[in-house]
């Protein structure tokens, strides 16, 4: 089989199933409560059923060859860049911003208390066995680096003064 | 499918055609293909039974001052050039060995050889004690010292410095509102400065939508977890064509030992401080403070016009993360009379790490700098 014809044909695909898939995509995004939910596997199954068939038409023609092979890279990796490009175009949009601030609100409301009750649980089981809790092992590290930027304060002051002294 | 049966195909693949015959540089072809076959088995059998842990970060180094998790690093060098360089890179998100990945792959190798005096910042990975460190602290407070540090170090009157990413902002700031200490050339390597224009995180930072002072409040310091989440989201195919060209390259011991290094780097993320991220994401993604000069740091206003050296922007083609226009500003907003625009093909990544940044990248920057140094 003629190479060139080989890789348009596998370029038309390519086009359809970014077609198909782009549809799928959009359908999932702006899908309404309620309505039918839409088939996840409807972004890969375009992929899969058009690429065997493209292998298959090549290979009926002629004997195969690693071109092939350097072909199908180059579609996969034509595939992926184009599919970046759509979910890019698709989460680029206010909607998905909105729903994604919506999602983190959310998991913010259920996140705070739990995480609360779980350091207030860690601090008791600390306290019963004698040990110090995360808040108080950050106090002392808090110390140590107020500590350390005044002990660069005064350097900075004692470097300052000499400086002066030495102009004198 | 309908139209065919898989092992059909399969059959006629390794049987081949009997009407055609193949020619000989096919068969040599497919020779190569096999042996390569049989070192991607190999290569990736040695990946999962014995991985080899990269050795990053090669090029000789010395400590030249530590300030809470922060670190200042001279690289060895014949310091041909009198003037030294601070590179300033990102806080939080990523670590900085990125820059000496492996010999032959590094950007800090290239610039030393070329024989500047080469200085690292290194911000360090934070704590939950460090969670009142804010960005005006960095800017104000560790810069101002790792500068003056760096030229003490040096024996020099001036540096350059050089901030990438998220550096390059916060050295903007500094060089902005720090006349006292005498900066001879800026240089912007991907860092976004018109944050109006800075793609799918300014749409998701957006105040419309997300609550920065809730988030911090919530959680604290934001988790490497949460930053990796992000920058997973912004790229969801990354992964995907991340390992379709290791299987692809597998056969290459050299790409391999290339991807073993990057991918180190690549998963390990670092968590931000809550008072910086609170800053970084409400003074600079929501409001674009520090492109409107309503910006003040350390009671000084932060004016972008009041940087009047050389200054160098490169920016990076495919950038998702800084894309070209953001960092693009800087020229426009400087008081400078000597500044130049370049912009390189690849992404935020690839301008600094890889192949491509060897060829395109560093060496325009060294170019550059030489002559200003």
């Amino acid at each position: 089989m003629d190479s060139s014809a080989a890789t348009q044909q596998l370029f038309d695909l390519w086009k359809r199933q970014i077609e198909e898939g782009t549809k799928a995509w959009a359908r999932m995004i702006g899908e309404v409560p309620g309505a039918a939910a839409v088939d996840p596997t409807a972004f890969w199954r375009p992929l899969m059923d058009q690429g065997i068939t493209a292998w298959s038409r090549m290979l009926s023609q002629g004997p195969a060859s690693p071109e092939l092979l350097t072909q199908w890279k180059q579609f996969l990796d034509q595939w992926i860049e184009a599919w970046s490009k759509a979910l890019g175009q698709a989460m680029g949009t206010e909607a998905f911003a909105q729903a994604l601030g919506k999602y983190l609100d959310q998991w913010l409301a259920t996140q705070g208390p739990a995480r609360k009750a779980g350091e207030q649980a860690m601090e008791s089981i600390l306290q019963s066995l004698g040990l110090p809790s995360r808040a108080q092992v950050t106090d002392v590290a808090r110390q140590l680096v107020e500590l350390e930027e005044r002990v660069e304060r005064l350097e900075d002051g004692i470097a300052a003064l000499l400086k002066r002294a030495d102009g004198k | 499918m309908g139209q065919e049966r898989f092992a059909d195909i399969v059959e006629r693949f390794t049987h081949g055609s009997e009407a055609i015959p193949v020619s000989p540089e096919v068969s040599k072809r497919w020779q190569e293909e096999i042996e390569r076959a049989r070192l991607r088995m190999k290569n990736f059998a040695r990946m999962m039974a014995d991985p080899v842990e990269p050795k990053t970060g090669q090029t000789p180094r010395q400590e030249i001052y530590k300030k809470n998790k922060s670190r200042l690093y001279r690289y060895e060098s014949a310091r041909t050039y009198r003037t030294p360089v601070l590179f300033v890179p990102n806080l939080g998100i990523s670590r900085p060995y990125i820059f000496d990945l492996l010999p032959g792959a590094s950007f800090i190798e290239h610039m030393t050889r070329q024989g500047f005096d080469f200085y690292l910042l290194d911000w360090g990975v934070f704590g939950p004690e460090d969670n009142g460190l804010t960005l005006e602290d960095c800017v104000t407070r560790i810069l101002p010292r790792m500068a003056s540090k760096t030229l003490e170090s040096s024996g020099a009157s001036e540096l350059t410095v050089l901030g990438y990413c998220m550096g390059a902002p916060l050295s903007a700031c500094f060089v902005a509102t720090h006349p006292e200490i005498a900066v001879r050339n800026f240089v912007n390597m991907a860092g976004p400065i018109d944050f109006a224009k800075v793609g799918l995180f300014g749409v998701w930072l957006d105040k419309r939508f997300f609550n920065v002072d809730r988030f911090v409040d919530v959680l604290g310091a934001v988790p490497a977890d949460m930053v990796r989440a992000g920058f997973k989201l912004l790229k969801p195919t990354m992964d995907l064509s991340t390992n379709l060209n290791l299987w692809w390259n597998l056969w290459n011991d050299r790409y391999v030992e290339g991807f073993s290094a990057l991918n180190k780097w690549a998963n390990e993320y670092v968590a931000f401080p809550a008072e910086f991220f609170r800053q970084w994401v409400g003074d600079f993604y929501q409001q674009n403070k520090l492109y409107r000069g309503e910006l003040r740091m350390g009671g000084r206003p932060v004016h972008l016009s009041r940087i009047t050296c050389p200054v160098f922007v490169v920016g990076a083609k495919e950038d998702y993360i800084a894309p070209p226009e953001s960092v693009k500003a800087l020229l426009g907003a400087v008081g400078s009379g000597d500044k130049e625009y370049v912009e390189l093909p690849g992404g935020h990544i690839s301008l600094i790490a890889g192949r491509g940044a060897a060829v395109h990248c560093w060496p325009r920057v060294s170019r550059w700098l030489a002559p200003r140094s």
